[in-house]
């Protein structure tokens, strides 16, 4: 049976489309101005939902520019409010990089890339969980086929698929390994940084 | 507002996952629905994975060759010819370092799988790098059409057949979607020709053999060469090796292999010159052949006549003479209902024996 797809609306597909493909600009820029990176995973996940619901009001006209405005503007806000900074650094942070052309979201175009990010992000998975992913989405088998075959239960699979399906996002669209080399602070940013 | 992102992606995560094991119901649907939609946090982090998700589906490039199926280790992408030196762009591959020996033993599926793929993203960014000739053809009911392929292989399609073709440079591929059809290959070992139906591959270098799909039942005819059968679902299951004269019937998947002369195949395909043979032939089978290629169907009322067995050549488009030539030699009575002929049991004339 089809199920209806989570991505029944129109600007579920945009959002995939002209925003998700920036994930590992975004993430550089996330891990350039902000000290705290084990904050950065939900800056992210905020700057998306506000991104998200920006849209459903008013379509941006340039998906990237407003993704990396609404960032800044993100990082203003916490920076006013959890006063980490001396806030009279705050006016510098108008001028945050954008840095539109940094990264330019190829692979959705370019079919080689986007398989061999796919082959690369399968590879990271543990092994059982690769194995499991591996039947499932390139095999085609069934879950419980899956499970009758691998010996284990119908539960462990989906856990693995669960499990599997994160890390799977995490480096496909956000590269979050070696490739995303740790950005060189520099200029008018730096002083979000912790001071070293 | 701030959310816990961490916990909302990991019931993200289950929702796919639950999503994905199948026998989904409109009231888990409905569910999903509702977490989706009383945050716009849960929206976007399921969006976030089912994106990812949905990609990976990409991946069978790799995977749907003619080889049984394992799984490759891990950085044996770099040997497959996707990424080798000659089509890749300079530098990119960084694993490709990792050399060995051995080719990638599944590229053989590469345009297979390209139909799935390209059918999952528009199919544009494909053509830039692997150049797939793609056509499809389709029959109404009771037709019949001849197709010359690019390679020199013919296809010839029966009634209400849908074919589709994508063709690259290492492979041949066409899908019988429906209905049956008779494929006359023209021999490349370069390039595989590949049937691909009712989830199995039908595999060919220079032969000539037919296809035809039933309500899930799937037939192979091979009148000259040799085929492979191959589950495309399990791996792990042999393929069949199909000389000339085989007839293979699939249902249930399970394979059973007929070995018949070579006229004998033959005669399973004279539908193509618009004819059908039938030795000793069930009603029941004979009446499906018919049914195949005539818009008026025949129904068998009456259970006690489908064992019965007819023989003799009949064209196809003329199922008012087969009808015709049951009632004279068979204690059968035909009677028009609409769109239908319903045959019924002469009672006298069969007691009358």
């Amino acid at each position: 049976m089809r199920y209806l797809r989570g991505m029944g609306k129109p600007i579920d597909a945009w959002f995939v489309r002209e925003v998700l493909v920036h994930e590992q600009a975004l993430m550089r820029f996330l891990r350039r101005n902000w000290r705290d990176h084990d904050e950065i995973v939900d800056l992210r996940q905020e700057v998306y939902v506000r991104v998200y619901e920006a849209a459903t009001r008013r379509m941006p006209d340039s998906p990237k520019s407003f993704l990396f405005a609404t960032a800044r503007n993100l990082l203003v806000d916490r920076v006013r409010h959890q006063r980490i900074v001396p806030i009279t650094a705050v006016g510098d942070i108008e001028q945050l990089n954008v840095m539109e052309d940094e990264l330019e979201p190829a692979r959705w175009l370019s079919g080689r890339e986007a398989l061999a990010r796919l082959a690369r992000a399968l590879d990271r998975l543990p092994d059982r969980c690769r194995e499991v992913v591996w039947l499932r989405r390139i095999e085609d088998l069934p879950q419980k086929e899956i499970a009758r075959r691998l010996g284990i239960s119908e539960k462990t699979v989906e856990k693995h698929i669960a499990k599997g399906s994160r890390m799977l996002a995490d480096y496909f669209h956000g590269a979050l390994d070696a490739d995303a080399t740790p950005g060189k602070a520099r200029g008018a940013h730096r002083w979000l940084r912790k001071s070293t | 507002m701030t959310h816990d992102h961490r916990q909302i992606e990991r019931d993200a995560a289950l929702w796919l996952a639950r999503r994905d094991a199948g026998g989904w119901a409109d009231r888990q649907q409905a569910a999903l629905d509702a977490w989706l939609t009383a945050n716009v946090a849960h929206r976007v982090a399921f969006l976030r994975l089912e994106a990812a998700w949905d990609e990976t589906a990409r991946l069978k490039t790799f995977a749907a060759g003619d080889t049984a199926a394992r799984i490759p280790a891990r950085g044996e992408w770099a040997q497959s010819p996707y990424f080798a030196p000659s089509h890749a762009r300079a530098g990119r591959s960084r694993r490709a370092a990792a050399r060995r020996p051995r080719r990638w033993p599944v590229f053989a599926g590469l345009a297979a799988s390209l139909l799935v793929a390209a059918a999952a993203m528009g199919g544009f960014a494909w053509r830039d790098y692997t150049q797939v000739d793609r056509a499809a053809w389709e029959t109404a009911l009771g037709g019949q059409r001849v197709v010359n392929l690019t390679d020199g292989s013919t296809v010839t399609l029966g009634s209400e057949t849908d074919v589709r073709m994508a063709f690259s440079r290492s492979e041949r591929n066409l899908k019988l979607t429906r209905g049956e059809a008779f494929f006359d290959v023209a021999h490349d070992p370069e390039r595989p020709f590949v049937v691909h139906a009712n989830g199995y591959r039908v595999i060919a270098v220079g032969t000539r053999f037919d296809v035809r799909r039933d309500a899930g039942q799937l037939r192979v005819v091979v009148t000259r060469g040799l085929v492979r059968l191959q589950s495309a679902h399990d791996p792990s299951k042999a393929p069949s090796m199909l000389p000339a004269g085989s007839i293979a019937t699939i249902a249930d998947d399970e394979v059973a292999v007929q070995q018949v002369s070579p006229d004998e195949a033959a005669q399973a395909l004279s539908w193509r010159s618009g004819f059908v043979v039938f030795h000793h032939t069930p009603l029941a089978e004979a009446v499906r052949e018919f049914n195949r290629y005539n818009a008026r169907q025949i129904v068998i009322a009456d259970p006690s006549l489908e064992a019965l067995r007819v023989g003799g050549n009949f064209k196809l488009d003329n199922s008012a003479a087969f009808v015709r030539l049951m009632q004279s030699v068979f204690p059968v009575q035909a009677q028009q209902r609409g769109r239908e002929v319903v045959l019924t049991r002469k009672a006298q004339a069969h007691t009358a024996r």
